[in-house]
This record gives structure tokens, sequence and C-alpha cells, in this order.
């Protein structure tokens, strides 16, 4: 009989994870909290660096764990894991040899900060809601005309503390880049601004992007948070910033405001930590077994990790970490029934 | 002469040195205080002294410094404490003198001759009607004795006395208050022992002392009765001389700044000579720990105004003390001695007040960007800018009222100066307030609302804008509603409120805010509310504490909050509101909000 382990969450990390664990003839089941597998990275227009259309990474994957007959639990919300099963919210008890914990994050509330006017204003926007807009073919202004100056501010609710967002959430930087060229590939006359605190080009080939951004696209980085938006009485939205070069501060209207939000830790994860006698990140996320070696393990043995429930990751990272996290299971496996 | 010989004994010495040294000393303290006063105090003194002022000074020194009334209504037991210690006290050498001068006539009796009395004329016990005298001594010491008690059981179980900390005194401190505690049972002892030697006393010292002359042999009596009065004197003599440098010189201290109030002298943004009798006036009785919150949520137990006192006393305040304080004003209404604490906390910051570069607030000169027309001006304020919500709540109710405004900074303004006030940049705060002011005048305005209560405090008390009425917009609201030019629908919605520290007690409006969200929902109370409101913790004026340490302030006071069970909670302090949205489960409304919402 083939080994059981539940995973639960069935995004990138969780689906991934359980095709891995699959071709090593252990038997997953997916357990995912929504009524379809996906994740995050479900509904996402392009991917960086390479503007490889998100479908058609996460697709071939959906497809596969389809095709594996993967077990998957749709509408299932898991309130308690251990290492040899996890407990549903109908207080089913899902009993297995191992559990990998792939629930990723929350996205940072662009209403919590009120200063730029998410919600109160008409064309303040998150990069989320960008990415909804492209795949919809469109991104116009409410009023259906076209921007003809954007501004993009980095970390919003990311290394702020006074929203307790004191992490940096790793990917904003290069898809503010990213979607900055695919605003000026629509709009080649547009101005497209990115005030920024830092530009943490971590990854391969981001640098380079975020050069030709500037070389070729012309697009105009400000280092400075901006401080606070208003909206004019033609629904522009004028920003306050302090060009931190210049020493400047610097005033600006704009048609159109992205906020470029961060990467939350779950508000379950308290909960499911404790479940479990976990120990938690002071940024709320999961914390890993150690940094170097122990990535995807957790302080408890049967319980593993896989994808953004540790820390801000980038789908490339994830996908990554997910195959680790199946080697991590198998060998955890073995070892344990092989001693017996 | 004779008649200091007469009263000479030398265990009296002690006494003596010490009171000396205490008249000395204080009247030295006291004059150099007076003198350095500047000449603006000085006239105001001169201007007060002949005038009722002075008798009604008189009436609060015998309520205050004698009876202790304000701690009395505060906490009856630590009243009486207080009250039985001084007043007691005062009685006993009152009546002590009275006791001397009926017996020995108006003759001259040196010091020591009063308070020694008993030692001196024991023969008086023979005399007729003396035992009224007795029995009314004797009344009086045990009333100063179960204060006395009362201390001491307050020192080992502070919690009996409904005080959860007391103060952590220093060495002076320690040296007086072992003194003090001795003076009266010495007394007690040393007047029992004549008592057993000579016969007399009333139902005190005469009970101990007939028991004592039963089971003490009298040789043994003869050789403590000395010691025993060396005590006494010593006790007192130790007391006296340790009292200059230690708290209890607030025993003193109290009764200059009681006439000197009375004559209109305050503590300002600058440190003045007057400061001295507001910061030795502390008896660091410790009513201040409790209410601040720094000590309840925080753990932290060095910052607290007495302690801020004493060490600015001593000169040993350090600049993150006089820093870490949320100046909510929790404690200072709670002071029995009505130190303006506040006030003092900010002139000691004021120390490191910087001479603003010129080229610094240059921009500052000829900037307007206002907008609009009208009587009334509209001044949202820096973090009303950073809560939009309220700004558009406002601009709603304005226009449903049909008022014309004008936007003093709508399109970018310059601060109201108070947040560098408060971390002692008072020149820099001073450049920004006349850009203001020259601001306001220019556009002549006759009222001038503002949302932010931190700008309001600044308006009212540093800005003169005489002929322009400043109100914050729960009053500007309230007056809407009242003159029926805005009419918001009720409905069920639960509210609770919280009063911001700058408008309840630093602006002392309370009424105005509950009458407007009365007319909009039901209002419930949290438990602390009004002039006793928590603090929502992320006050300007702390720049020590941070950020994790604000939030458990925040949550602590929120859930107080929510414990009322409300749909909604309301603020009116867009500084507040965002404090409290970030730690509340409930959404947090500005006042303004909550209107707009249910205009027609």
């Amino acid at each position: 009989m083939a080994y059981r382990v539940v995973i639960v969450g069935g995004g990138a990390a969780g689906m991934q994870t359980a095709l891995e664990l699959k071709s090593r003839g252990i038997e997953p089941i997916i357990v995912e909290r929504d009524i379809e597998l996906g994740g995050k990275a479900r509904g996402w227009h392009k991917l960086f660096p390479s503007f490889t259309p998100a479908g058609d990474i996460m697709q071939p994957i959906a497809q596969r764990v389809k095709d594996e007959h993967i077990r998957c639990f749709y509408g299932q919300e898991v309130i308690g894991i251990a290492s040899d099963g996890v407990t549903l919210r109908s207080e089913e008890r899902i009993p297995a040899d191992a559990v990998v914990v792939a629930t990723g994050f929350t996205l940072f509330d662009a209403h919590r900060k009120q200063e730029y006017g998410y919600g109160l204003y008409d064309n303040v926007i998150t990069s989320v809601d960008l990415e909804r807009m492209m795949n919809g073919g469109r991104v116009t202004l409410t009023d259906g005309s076209e921007p003809k100056r954007i501004a993009i501010l980095h970390c919003v609710g990311s290394r702020d503390e006074k929203v307790g967002q004191k992490h940096c959430s790793k990917v904003c930087c290069i898809t503010g880049v990213k979607q900055a060229i695919e605003l000026k590939q629509m709009f080649p006359t547009a101005d497209v601004f990115n005030f920024y605190m830092d530009i943490r080009m971590f990854g391969p080939g981001y640098e380079e992007l975020y050069r030709e951004a500037q070389e070729k696209y012309n697009v105009h980085f400000v280092r400075g948070r901006i401080s606070e938006a208003a909206e004019t009485i033609n629904k522009r939205i004028q920003i306050k910033a302090e060009d931190t070069l210049t020493g400047r501060p610097l005033r600006m209207t704009v048609d159109m405001l992205v906020l470029l939000v961060g990467m939350s830790a779950n508000y379950d994860n308290p909960t499911l930590a404790a479940s479990a006698g976990l120990p938690l990140a002071p940024n709320g996320y999961f914390k890993a077994n150690d940094s170097f070696l122990g990535v995807v393990r957790s302080q408890q043995e049967g319980i593993f990790f896989a994808g953004t429930v540790t820390a801000p990751k980038s789908l490339a990272d994830t996908l990554a970490e997910a195959s680790l996290t199946a080697s991590a299971v198998d060998q955890y496996l073995k070892n344990k029934y092989n001693a017996k | 002469m004779d008649d200091i010989l007469l009263y000479f004994a030398p265990f009296t010495i002690p006494f003596v040195v010490g009171t000396l040294f205490l008249f000395i000393a204080v009247g030295v303290k006291w004059v150099l205080w007076l003198m350095r006063l500047p000449r603006v105090d000085k006239l105001l003194i001169r201007r007060g002294i002949f005038t009722r002022q002075t008798l009604i000074a008189v009436w609060e020194v015998i309520r205050e410094s004698l009876l202790h009334v304000r701690i009395f209504k505060h906490n009856p037991v630590l009243g009486y404490m207080h009250a039985s210690l001084a007043f007691g006290w005062f009685l006993l050498i009152a009546v002590g003198w009275i006791e001397t001068t009926v017996y020995l006539g108006a003759d001259f009796v040196p010091l020591q001759g009063h308070v020694f009395f008993k030692y001196f004329a024991p023969h008086l016990a023979l005399q007729e009607h003396y035992a009224v005298f007795e029995q009314l001594m004797d009344a009086l010491l045990l009333i100063v004795l179960s204060g006395v008690m009362l201390a001491w059981f307050k020192r080992l179980r502070s919690k009996a006395l409904g005080m959860r900390r007391t103060t952590k005194h220093v060495l002076f401190d320690r040296i007086a208050l072992s003194a003090l505690w001795f003076v009266f049972p010495a007394r007690l002892v040393a007047e029992s022992l004549t008592v057993a030697v000579y016969g007399g006393g009333g139902f005190l010292t005469g009970s101990i002392g007939g028991w004592l002359a039963e089971v003490v042999p009298a040789d043994v009596l003869a050789m403590v009765y000395e010691p025993a009065w060396w005590f006494y004197s010593c006790a007192l003599g130790v007391f006296f001389v340790a009292m200059p440098f230690s708290r209890y010189m607030h025993i003193l201290t109290e009764i200059p700044l009681i006439f000197l109030r009375r004559w209109s002298l305050r503590p300002n943004k600058e440190r003045r000579s007057y400061d001295n009798f507001e910061v030795e006036a502390c008896s660091r009785c410790g009513i201040c720990i409790d209410p601040c919150q720094l000590q309840a949520d925080l753990g932290l137990n060095d910052t607290q105004s007495v302690y801020f006192l004493r060490d600015r006393r001593y000169n040993m305040l350090s600049l993150k003390i006089a820093n870490n304080c949320l100046m909510c004003g929790r404690c200072e209404a709670k002071c029995p001695v009505g130190i303006n604490l506040n006030t003092l906390r900010l002139n000691s910051r004021a120390k490191r007040r910087n001479i603003p570069h010129e080229g610094r607030y240059r921009y500052l000169q000829g900037i307007d960007r206002s907008s609009g027309m009208g009587k009334v001006g509209y001044f949202a304020g820096c973090m009303t800018s950073l809560t939009p919500a309220v700004q558009r709540s406002m601009e709603r109710i304005f226009e449903a009222a049909g008022e014309e405004v004008w936007y003093a900074d709508r399109d970018g303004g310059v601060c109201c100066g108070r947040p560098l006030m408060l971390s002692g940049e008072t020149d820099a705060a001073r450049k920004m307030m006349e850009s203001n002011r020259a601001l306001f005048r220019k556009h002549e305005i006759t009222t001038l609302v503002t949302s932010c209560p931190i700008c309001l405090k600044v308006f009212k008390e540093e800005y003169h804008l005489e002929g322009v009425e400043v109100l914050h917009h729960t009053e500007y609201i309230d007056r809407l509603i009242a003159e029926g030019r805005i009419t918001p629908k009720s409905d069920n919605t639960a509210y609770t409120y919280h009063d911001p520290c700058e408008l309840g007690r630093g602006c002392g409006i309370y009424d105005a805010p509950r009458r407007v969200i009365g007319a909009v929902g039901k209002l419930a109370e949290p438990k602390h509310t009004r002039r006793d409101a928590l603090c929502c913790g992320s006050s300007l004026a702390n720049t020590v504490i941070n950020d994790g340490q604000q939030l458990r302030i925040a949550q602590r006071m929120t859930a107080e909050l929510e414990a009322t069970g409300c749909d909604t909670i309301v603020t009116a302090c867009p500084l507040c509101n965002k404090a409290i949205a970030r730690a509340a489960t409930r959404p947090a409304r500005d006042i303004a909000e909550i209107v707009a919402k249910n205009i027609e």
C-alpha cells in the first residue's frame, strides 16, 4: 500500500508537490479551500522576467494533477494539522503518513493604507487589479479613457512598520518593472513613474529587465515613497512624495496610481501553527526548521512546508521548492517505515 | 537668656539643629526661586498680592495642604492618611503652643520648650484643668499615629489602599521616610515613660504610662527615660535635615505654590524659575503611576510623572525620560497637587530646542495653496490628509449644510506646528505657526474648523486668533444638527466612542461628539471614558516607544472599546482612527464619516 500524504493548499506549491510525490509512488491528497485549484497564480496575466503567460505554466500543471487522478477535496478548510493527518472545519479528519503545509500567503489589503485612497478614489488600483485588467484585454481609467500618466508605487504593505509588515515581499520590485514595461507597450506615449525605496533585482535576468525598462522603454524611477494621494475634481490623482535622491518634495498629478501590494502572512497561520505546536516567525509566516538544509521541514517530524507559507517567494522558487519538499517527505517516510 | 537655659537639655540639640537647618535651607530655596523669577512673573505677583485671590489662596492652603480634600475625593483612605499626618501634626504643634502659653503666660518660650513641653513641665500634671489638654493632645497623637500606621501598611500592601503600585524612592526619601515613621511612635514612648515616672497623662499616654509604671522597675524607667527623649529629638532632627532634599519638601513648597497659582503664574513652553515650585511640590505619592498606560500595557517603570519630576529635580533627567511620555494627560487629571505635568514635560524637551537654519523654512514665504471662498475656514491637517475619507465626509457635510468654505490645505498646506512643539523644537514650530496665522488673517475667516484635535489645541492655545472662532469638526457638526442645517437620519447601529486625548482632556470637548453620535445611532460607553479615557498609543508626543509598543497600547484600549459590543468604533481624531483601525476587529470610523453616510 502506498503512503498517504495530505497537502494543505492546492496552489502552485501544493499541486507541484503532489505531482512530485505521485512520481515517487506516494499517494498525495490535496485539500483546497477554494472550489478549484490554482491559488494566487490563477488569473495572473504574464510572469516576470520572461513575460511568459501565467496560463502556459499553470494550466499544464493543473491538467497533470487531473490526469494523474490525484484526489482533491474542494471547498474544505483545514483547521488543525498534525504529523498524522489534518482536521477539517467539518470536524472530519483525514489521516495521513505525513502532511505538507502549502497554504501560501494573503495579499496585503490596500484599504489599510487609507492615505493612498484605494477603494475611495476611482483610479487607484492594485497590481493584482492591473493583471486582471490585462487579462481582460483592456486597461482603462474608470471613464473608459486611456491613462496618459501612470504612477506605480512599490512597497505597499511591505517594509512598512506602520501596518505591521516589516518584511520585504521580494517579488513586487520586479513585478513593478514588468508592469511598467507592459503599460509602456500598451500606451507608448504615456509617462510611467515607479516610486521605490530600493530596487531589489535579485533574480536572473531581473537587473537586465530593470535596465531595459529605463533604456528601451523610458520608464521613470523615482526614489521615494508616496506619502499621500488625493483625488482632483476631474478624477485624477494628485500624489505627494519626496525625491530622496535630490532631497526635494515632489507633487505630481497622474491619471492612474497602481499600488504594488505585498504579501502578508495568512490570518489563520496562528491557529494552524498552534494546532500542531509549531512556531511562527515574527512576521507571521511559518518558521522553517533552519535557513539552509531544513527550509521545507518544520520543527515537527512529519510536517513539511512548500512555497510561500514560510516566506514570500517567486513562482519559480515555489515550484523548485515543491520538488525539494517531495524529496524530503519521501526520505522521511522511507526512514520511518524501514526503521520498523 | 534664663528662659533659654530653663528649657535646655542636651537631648534637644538634634532637634534644634535640625529645625534651624530646615528654616535656613527652605528660606534660601524660596528666596532664590522668587528672585530668579522673570520680570513678567514678578509683575503678576505684585498685581495679585492685594486682591481677593490671596484670601482664596489662604483657604486653599487650609483645604489642600492641611486637609487634603482632593486626595480625599480621589481615595478616602489615602486622604485620611495624608490629613491625619498633616492636619494632625499641625494641630499638635498649634495646641502644644496654646498649652504652653496657657500655663506659662505669654512669656517667651524657645521652640524646643513647646515641642518637648511634657519633658520640661511634668509637674503640670498636678494642676487643675490640665487634664483637658492631656486628653486633647493624646487624641491628636492617636490620630497622627493612625496615619503613620496606614503609611506603614501602604508600604507593605499598597493594593489595600487602592494603589496597584507605589513610588520607588531615592536615598534622601528613605532617610526622611524612616525618620518620619519613628517621630510619632518615639513621642508616644517618651511621653508615656514620662507619665510612668511623674504620673498624669491622657487616655493614651496615661494608660501606657500607668502600665509601664506597674511592670517596669523604677530604676529601669529612670534609665530609659532620658534616652527615649533623645531618640524622639534625633528622629525629628534627622527628618528636618533630610526634608529640604527629600520629597517632604512638598509640604512647604505647596503653600507658596498655591499663592503663586492664584496670582496666575503658570509654567510655560520655556523653563522658568516658577517651575521649581511645581517640581518640588510633588510629594511622590505615586498616584500618577497607575493611570499610565506605559506602565500598565508596556511595563515601563521609570518614566511616569513622579519619576520624571524626581529626575528633573535632582538634575539627572535624561532626554529619553523627558521624551518617553504620551502626554495623554491621564496622570495630570489625577494629580492631587494639580501640577502641570504636560507643560513641565514639554519644557524639559525644549532644552534641545534648535535654531532652525534660515534656508530650511524659506519655502513658507507667501505660501498659499488654499481654495474656495467663505468666512468658514476648514483646516484638515496633515493626519486628515492621510485619512482622506474624513476629508471627503467633511466636504459632503459642508455641501449639505450649504456652507461657503475656504479650504486652507486641501491642495497641500503647512503643518500646524504642534508636532515640532511636542518634540521641543519651539522655534521651528513658530515659523509654521506664523505662516498659518498670516494665511488665516489674509483670508479673513471668522470661523476655523479643523478635523484634527492636535491642530485644534495649538490653534486655541498658541495662535491667538482673536475674532476667529476655532472649532473642532465635532462641535461644528453638532451645531449644524442643532440649527437644523443638516438632518442626518438615525439608525440602529451600535457605536462606541473613543475620546481622543487632545480633544477630551486637551480641549475639554466631551459632549458635542456624544450628541452627534446620538443623532445617528446608539452610543455605548467603554469602561474608561471622558476624563478617564485611554490613549490610543500613537501619540505624536512620544518619540521613544517603538511601533510594536504603540500597537500593544492600541490593542489593549481597542479591546475595551469592542467589549461594549458595538458594531462600529467612532473617534474624532485621524491619528486615533489609524491607531484603532489597525488594532480593531470592527470598523473604525471618524464621526464625520458616520454623519456624512447618514445624510440623505
